[in-house]
């Protein structure tokens, strides 16, 4: 095994034997072991990848000059409320219901087709409309959506293409509420959509 | 034609290069692995395709767990003792806890401690006191209410800190 032994003595150049210890061997097997199990230990506990981020600019308080004027037919408003029930609206028109994930029961991590398509085509309607992208996004979450909704759309902001630099998070007022609730009592939607009342959805989320 | 095999004895094979590699990746990997620091609470980070990495130095971190927990991290000594004074030392006082030397050298030492919804905006102005490059960060759970968050994100944007971060996992990683 792993063994230090001395070289074969070397002939000197006036031809005298140098004498160096003969036959030293010391057995280094533990040592190697205990290297290989260090090593092992370490290769397994590291970990190389650092936590990623997602840098957020809101506007800075008590500052009334950076306010922009956008004409409401570029506003696209996206409503997020408990449940990941996502509701949407250009302007000032009625929102419509959308999907925010693919699966029902939540767990997949995918935004859906559909959501990207409903982004893109009003992106894309509207710039032809103008002739600009000028697209806004409003995103205005209820205090019962999940943090993952958040991240979620504005990830897929940061990946559509070109990325949608242009969004604001808002806050969800009663008013949002108000208009989502008188949307959904007029039943006009095809898509059957559960009730946002808070007891609703309470009951429904047991069920799941 | 072939040889006649005869038994090898006293077979001996030279492993000096293999340990010697074997103690490169050795140290290698010792230099080089940073350990995780204890989480107050475990939290699942949502995934995107983020690709900004993560600063190691001056980072303030609020951690929200699952349950809407509040935590609140800041990396350098002097931040910790500085929130500790601004704080918690007067809340000690008021209940007549004895040992406040003792907790402030525990508190110095501790990456991330529990913090109650009113003191926040309190401890990150404090914290900015000592350390006005602090970067805010934000590690929440992807099931914590978006109340909470909302709440963090407001008190940042009060204490002039319009600009932060949100950590997240890679896509398809392990946010599961």
């Amino acid at each position: 095994m792993a063994a230090v032994g001395s070289p074969e003595p070397k002939q000197s150049k006036k031809g005298k034997k140098v004498r160096k210890r003969l036959g030293f061997r010391l057995d280094m097997t533990p040592m190697v072991d205990v290297a290989f199990l260090l090593l092992t230990f370490f290769m397994l506990t590291t970990t190389f990848s650092k936590p990623k981020t997602m840098e957020i600019n809101l506007p800075a308080e008590k500052n009334d000059q950076t306010q922009v004027e956008v004409a409401e037919s570029n506003v696209l408003t996206v409503r997020v409320m408990e449940g990941d029930k996502t509701y949407w609206n250009i302007g000032f028109k009625p929102p419509e219901p959308i999907e925010l994930y693919d699966t029902d029961d939540g767990t997949k991590f995918a935004i859906s087709d559909k959501f990207r398509k409903m982004l893109r085509g009003n992106r894309e309607r509207i710039r032809q409309e103008v002739g600009e992208d000028v697209m806004v996004l409003v995103l205005k979450l209820d205090k019962n959506a999940r943090y993952r909704n958040l991240v979620d759309i504005i990830d897929e902001l940061n990946i559509a293409n070109p990325p949608i630099k242009r969004f604001s998070i808002a806050d969800f007022t009663d008013a949002d509420r108000e208009e989502i609730t008188q949307m959904l009592a007029g039943g006009a939607q095809p898509q059957p959509q559960p009730q946002p009342k808070e007891k609703k959805d309470g009951r429904r989320k047991r069920n799941r | 034609m072939p040889k006649i095999k005869t038994k090898r004895v006293g077979y001996n094979l030279d492993m000096t290069p293999m340990v010697d590699v074997a103690f490169l990746l050795l140290t290698f990997f010792m230099l080089t692995t940073q350990f995780r620091p204890p989480e107050p609470t475990p939290i699942d980070l949502p995934s995107s395709n983020a690709t900004v990495p993560l600063p190691d130095t001056d980072i303030l971190m609020v951690q929200i767990g699952k349950n809407n927990e509040l935590f609140l991290g800041v990396d350098s000594q002097p931040a910790r003792e500085r929130i500790f004074e601004s704080t918690i030392r007067k809340q000690l006082q008021a209940a007549n806890f004895p040992a406040i030397e003792d907790s402030l050298r525990k508190f110095k030492l501790s990456d991330a401690f529990p913090v109650n919804k009113d003191n926040l905006e309190k401890m990150i102005i404090a914290a900015r006191f000592a350390n006005p490059k602090l970067r805010p960060v934000i590690k929440a759970d992807i099931n914590s209410s978006y109340e909470m968050v909302d709440f963090v994100m407001k008190t940042f944007k009060k204490t002039n800190m319009p600009t932060f971060n949100l950590i997240t996992g890679l896509e398809g990683g392990t946010a599961d």
